[in-house]
């Protein structure tokens, strides 16, 4: 019998996170046989009957696996798709290749727009996600993307673990200038922003900073910690100009190549990641590193979507 | 050639290299590396604009990395305005997963046909598609070439006595493509074929003499030659055979189709319905007689389906039947003891095909997980499975091969277990002089070669080279002959670009 009820599934790329969502929203995972076979393809065996029933596959990208974890994803909504499952809502919280969004260069290819296709190929019929690299993606989709903020969590731990009343925030990038000043308006704080000259990707040049910290806490704000070296050197320049304590809130903490060594070398006091990317290793490896656990806001976001429900709320609520 | 571009991914440039050589022309510049988070990142090196474009990629041992790259590259050639995008594929990925096999499975090979088509490719061409069907998952042109005369080429070139070889196929369902390259040859052709559902072929003969004196008594014994056609009976959800006429009844039935082959495979086939528990007064009133007929008239009949071919075959080769016990992988005396009860128990709760649509339908219990792994393992492809190598299984040759060379043909060769299985079985008891393992993709997925490689009944593995394979495995391995199909792949595009028909690639060499 079709209950068309909540069917929670994952692949191998963050189990944890599941299994949180999975515990806010009462329900257990659905069993599900992911394996690779000797030449290394990806094979899909879902345990449970999925047919008309309301399907959410949870699947994040681990560094290093994200292809992997792609083909995975894919797969899995092939096979309910083909299960006659009623629905199928791939929840994303971190939108793999978000950042080649457009065309800078000559026959640069726009590799977020070709995953947004692929996964409708694949038979997505809704997306969720969380803290998009560029709002426009939604736009890549021609199916309903819904794009959780992270932003009221953040506020929350602001609020509950710093001195808030004496900080600064800043941007430690023009671009990301509008997600920093929507904090400091919502804490009615000042901010300031420092501009870096960027040569190569994952590489950082000169940076200079506008706006003032002497003797205040200089928040930074960001939606992607890759590498660190933006942090580390915006963090050596906040120092310079007089700061007293640096930290970092960051929603997605890939934190690949040195990214480790570069945190722990730096003057951050404190790097802060949700957990939309599995981190739990390296978090042995650097005391800095802290947690603001996001699965509430995902799993609120499914019950809604499920019930039908406005997801409105959650962009200026974090359920606690 | 003018107005072309050919690039390279990064699964196999060697073949691309050798592809552009016969073409005279180079591989174009494309910058192709993974940020340190692991995305994979494409930069075309040069204009694409108004060219026609071919890109060269075929599947490795990160093979969801080698369809990424393809896809981007794909997607940044269509950005960059190219006329035609051609993607060249000599291994399919994920080919084998071309069906729904199980529940709730995925068609995967439809899929990357589809997201080939969304990231904007105009044609593909491959070849030796795990089952060529798979043309029509796509909506643009495919070419699917055949790397069968390059094959036979080199069976004539470097084959001793390659006019007394026979060819054999080492499943059933890769039979059709074998028996192409056996009339190619004009070669004799022999079939094997692995049975887990008649494990003891000798238990069941047995059977057949001792039913000639007690027909009643045997009647009630009749689940043993098909050990799996009514596991239902044991659960105790689903229609249940608990008087001893119903037995009779619907077990003649199975009788019937191991013995003759006469009827469609099914247990339709019964000639009495499946009675229910509750339906205790309806089954008193089944007749016996029409069952103890039919018992008898079958009894006329020789106890392998393979007798059926009679009535179409009239060459001797065929009649010759060789049977083998495969334990673990490998073939076992006749005295060799048989598997431990418990496992055997195992291996009777496992549904068979014939039944396993109604155990789907009449079972309540959810068993997927566990079943349907199994059920999985159809006629042409061995599936992962602990359970595999466990059971006993019935190994069997039809045709004959006695002192002759075996040519063992397979359109890839990715795991060593049914390669070992097949080739010591042609050498062990049918007698075979010598064994060539030929495949189009050399796959070689975990410690295959090496296995293959060890294997004494081996004596040649050949492959083309349309998988990339490691040079230290290359050299390590003593059997191992890649043949070139960059003749092949170069030619079709040649003539791809030039609007010329690719027919021509089809026929054989003289």
């Amino acid at each position: 019998m079709a209950t068309n009820s909540i069917k929670l599934l994952t692949g191998n790329s963050h189990p944890e996170l599941a299994r949180l969502v999975a515990e806010r929203l009462g329900i257990e995972l659905t069993k599900i046989l992911v394996l690779q076979y000797s030449n290394q393809e990806t094979s899909i065996t879902i345990g449970e009957s999925v047919r008309d029933e309301d399907v959410f596959i949870l699947q994040s990208t681990a560094p290093g696996e994200i292809n992997d974890g792609l083909m995975e994803l894919l797969i899995m909504i092939n096979a309910c798709k083909t299960a006659s499952a009623r629905r199928i809502t791939a929840v994303i919280p971190n939108f793999p290749y978000a950042r080649q969004d457009k065309k800078d260069k000559s026959r640069a290819p726009i590799s977020a727009k070709l995953i947004a296709n692929m996964l409708q190929v694949a038979g997505c019929n809704h997306v969720i996600t969380m803290d998009l690299h560029a709002s426009q993606i939604q736009g890549f989709f021609n199916v309903p993307v819904d794009k959780l903020y992270a932003e009221p969590s953040m506020l929350r731990y602001i609020r509950e673990n710093f001195d808030w009343k004496n900080a600064v925030i800043v941007s430690p990038d023009a671009g990301g200038a509008k997600r920093a000043t929507a904090i400091a308006d919502r804490l009615d704080l000042y901010f300031a922003l420092i501009h870096k000259e960027r040569s190569r990707p994952n590489e950082v040049s000169r940076m200079v900073l506008v706006g003032d910290v002497k003797d205040k806490i200089a928040i930074l704000v960001d939606d992607m910690a890759d590498t660190c070296g933006t942090l580390a050197k915006a963090a050596d320049t906040l120092k310079a100009h007089g700061a007293k304590e640096v930290v970092a809130i960051v929603t997605h903490g890939i934190l690949s190549g040195k990214a480790i060594e570069a945190i722990n070398g730096s003057q951050l006091s404190r790097v802060v990641v949700t957990n939309t990317v599995p981190h739990a290793e390296k978090k042995a490896m650097c005391p800095k590193l802290h947690t603001i656990d996001i699965a509430p806001t995902l799993a609120e976001a499914c019950r809604r979507t499920h019930n039908g429900e406005s997801v409105s709320f959650l962009f200026s609520h974090a359920p606690t | 050639m003018r107005r072309v571009k050919i690039f390279s991914g990064t699964s196999h440039p060697l073949l691309t290299e050798s592809i552009c050589e016969r073409l005279g022309t180079n591989p174009s510049k494309a910058e192709l590396k993974k940020f340190s988070n692991g995305e994979t990142s494409v930069n075309i090196g040069c204009s694409v604009r108004e060219q026609d474009v071919f890109i060269v990629q075929s599947g490795s041992e990160t093979v969801n990395d080698s369809i990424m790259e393809l896809l981007i590259m794909i997607s940044a050639c269509k950005g960059g305005s190219a006329n035609k995008i051609t993607a060249v594929m000599p291994y399919f990925p994920y080919s084998k997963q071309s069906k729904k096999k199980s529940h709730r499975g995925a068609i995967t090979a439809r899929m990357i046909a589809n997201l080939l088509t969304i990231a904007g490719v105009n044609h593909v061409i491959t070849v030796d598609l795990h089952a060529s069907q798979m043309q029509g998952f796509f909506s643009k042109p495919v070419d699917n070439l055949y790397a069968e005369p390059l094959i036979a080429r080199w069976v004539k070139n470097n084959v001793q006595n390659w006019k007394e070889a026979v060819v054999v196929s080492k499943n059933p369902g890769g039979t059709k493509r074998v028996t192409s390259l056996a009339d190619a040859l004009k070669l004799n052709f022999a079939l094997i074929t692995t049975d887990r559902r008649r494990a003891n072929y000798d238990a069941l003969s047995s059977k057949f003499h001792s039913r000639r004196h007690s027909p009643a008594e045997s009647v009630h014994g009749d689940e043993d030659p098909n050990p799996d056609t009514f596991v239902n009976r044991q659960d105790g959800d689903i229609p249940t055979f608990v008087d001893g006429q119903s037995i009779d009844a619907t077990g003649v039935a199975s009788l019937a189709y191991t013995g003759s082959s006469i009827g469609p495979p099914s247990i339709e086939l019964s000639p009495e319905p499946p009675i229910a528990i509750g339906d205790l007064s309806i089954s008193a009133e089944v007749p016996p007689p029409a069952s103890t007929t039919s018992t008898e008239y079958n009894y006329h009949l020789p106890p392998h389906p393979e007798d059926d071919f009679d009535d179409e075959y009239t060459d001797d080769n065929a009649r010759e039947v060789t049977y083998g016990r495969l334990v673990q992988g490998h073939i076992v005396d006749d005295d060799y003891p048989s598997v431990p009860a418990s496992v055997k128990d195992e291996e009777e709760e496992a549904p068979c095909h014939m039944v396993n649509s109604i155990n789907s339908i009449t079972s309540s219990n959810d068993h997927a997980l566990g079943g349907t792994v199994d059920v999985n393992e159809t006629d042409d492809e061995e599936e992962p499975g602990v359970a595999s190598l466990t059971q006993e299984k019935m190994i069997t040759l039809v045709g004959h091969v006695r002192d002759r060379t075996v040519l063992l043909v397979d359109d890839m060769i990715d795991r060593p277990g049914s390669w070992i299985a097949a080739a010591e079985h042609c050498v062990k008891r049918a007698g075979a002089n010598r064994v060539y393992c030929i495949a189009t993709h050399g796959v070689f997925g975990g410690d295959c070669l090496e296995e293959m490689e060890a294997c004494s009944y081996i004596d040649y593995i050949i492959v083309t080279n349309s998988f990339p394979i490691p040079v230290n495995k290359i050299n390590c391995s003593r059997k191992l002959r890649i043949l070139d199909i960059s003749a092949l792949l170069s030619e079709a595009i040649r003539r791809n670009h030039h609007g010329e028909s690719i027919s021509a690639l089809f026929q054989h060499f003289d």
